[in-house]
């Protein structure tokens, strides 16, 4: 887990930098993604040890924004005030974003909706 | 009389340190996390809701600052930038299924990803919502460790991002099954695509649970996503109304 998990950090720092350096409105770590995308594209197959962390973020990811996302006890009374703007803005909003890419999809793929 | 000196030496100590926080957060999400199991994987007993929810009811009782609690909880915070860079890997696995598929992919990508900011935005603004919520509804489609990056860099609030974010992914995979029902769609590849662009990580779990083909769909849009809303939504900043 450990030399994955390295490996991981490496193209994090790396990221940093392209973002730093050269490309500062996006943030460092999706750069960092897209480079060990490439990486990996480049080089085959994923290591055992970073499949091993990958996993284990995108089971837990949600612990992750728990701390920021406790940041809302600040905003609540802004959130009550526009409590309709949020929610219908919100329900609306993946209602329509779900049924647009489905359509699409349907529209533009040769078979159709055919599996 | 020194007897009860200790207790509070030991209270003094602890909520110094990172360590308090440490524990709440942990422990909260860990009881989130099992709810969520027990309800066998039920999106509306989401973890992070839960765990967001004990932690506030804590840090009411405790009598804590917010900005105190992530003195400590920034090391659970900073983690963030890793698991963006480690979607690489669910990525990568998933570019098998773009195959033959390109494509329409990712034009319902790009027109989902316009749709779930433009209706976000447009909707909001108009009801009148003030500024720190309308910019927050920019990225919340976007997979939350994303979105709060890309939120940071444009001066939105990453908190009310990854609470809408939260909330969207909710909403999206309860929601789903009956606007891919009603629209007639059966191919689970396709079912599984619009839902991960709608509701990120919290909708590929439910597409996984679902059917195999649809997590995999589902993740691969999630990932491509937050990748394409990383690079276009600063671009696109300058002409959401508001700003």
């Amino acid at each position: 887990m450990i030399p994955g998990l390295v490996h991981i950090l490496l193209w994090q720092g790396a990221g940093e930098l392209v973002s730093h350096f050269i490309l500062p409105h996006i943030p460092g770590p999706v750069i960092g993604l897209v480079l060990l995308l490439g990486f990996l594209a480049l080089r085959g197959p994923v290591p055992d040890s970073m499949a091993l962390v990958s996993d284990a973020f995108s089971q837990h990811l949600g612990l992750l924004f728990v701390p920021a996302a406790t940041g809302v006890i600040l905003f609540l009374p802004q959130l009550r005030q526009h409590a309709w703007a949020v929610v219908l803005a919100l329900f609306s909003s993946v209602i329509l974003t779900i049924a647009v890419t489905a359509v699409v999809l349907k529209v533009t793929s040769p078979g159709g909706d055919s599996e | 009389m020194n007897k009860s000196l200790p207790i509070h030496e030991i209270w003094v100590y602890l909520s110094g340190s990172p360590l308090l926080a440490l524990i709440l957060t942990l422990t909260a999400y860990q009881i989130g996390y099992v709810l969520y199991m027990r309800s066998q994987r039920n999106p509306i007993v989401n973890p992070v809701a839960i765990a967001v929810v004990i932690v506030a009811v804590c840090l009411q009782l405790l009598d804590m600052p917010y900005t105190k609690y992530f003195e400590g909880a920034q090391f659970v915070h900073f983690l963030l930038g890793t698991a963006t860079v480690s979607l690489a890997i669910p990525i990568y696995r998933g570019l098998s299924g773009l195959k033959g598929r390109v494509i329409p992919l990712l034009l319902a990508l790009v027109a989902g990803g316009l749709t779930s900011i433009f209706s976000a935005v447009g909707i909001s603004y108009w009801l009148g919502a003030d500024q720190a919520i309308v910019g927050a509804m920019v990225s919340k489609s976007v997979t939350a460790p994303i979105a709060m990056g890309v939120a940071e860099r444009l001066g939105y609030s990453p908190t009310l991002t990854a609470v809408f974010a939260v909330v969207t992914g909710i909403l999206g995979a309860i929601l789903a099954r009956f606007v891919l029902d009603g629209l007639g769609m059966k191919a689970w590849w396709q079912r599984g695509f619009a839902i991960g662009v709608a509701a990120h990580g919290i909708g590929t779990s439910r597409a996984f649970s679902v059917h195999p083909e649809a997590g995999t769909y589902s993740s691969l849009a999630m990932g491509l996503h937050g990748i394409l809303g990383a690079v276009a939504i600063p671009m696109l900043a300058g002409y959401i109304p508001t700003f």
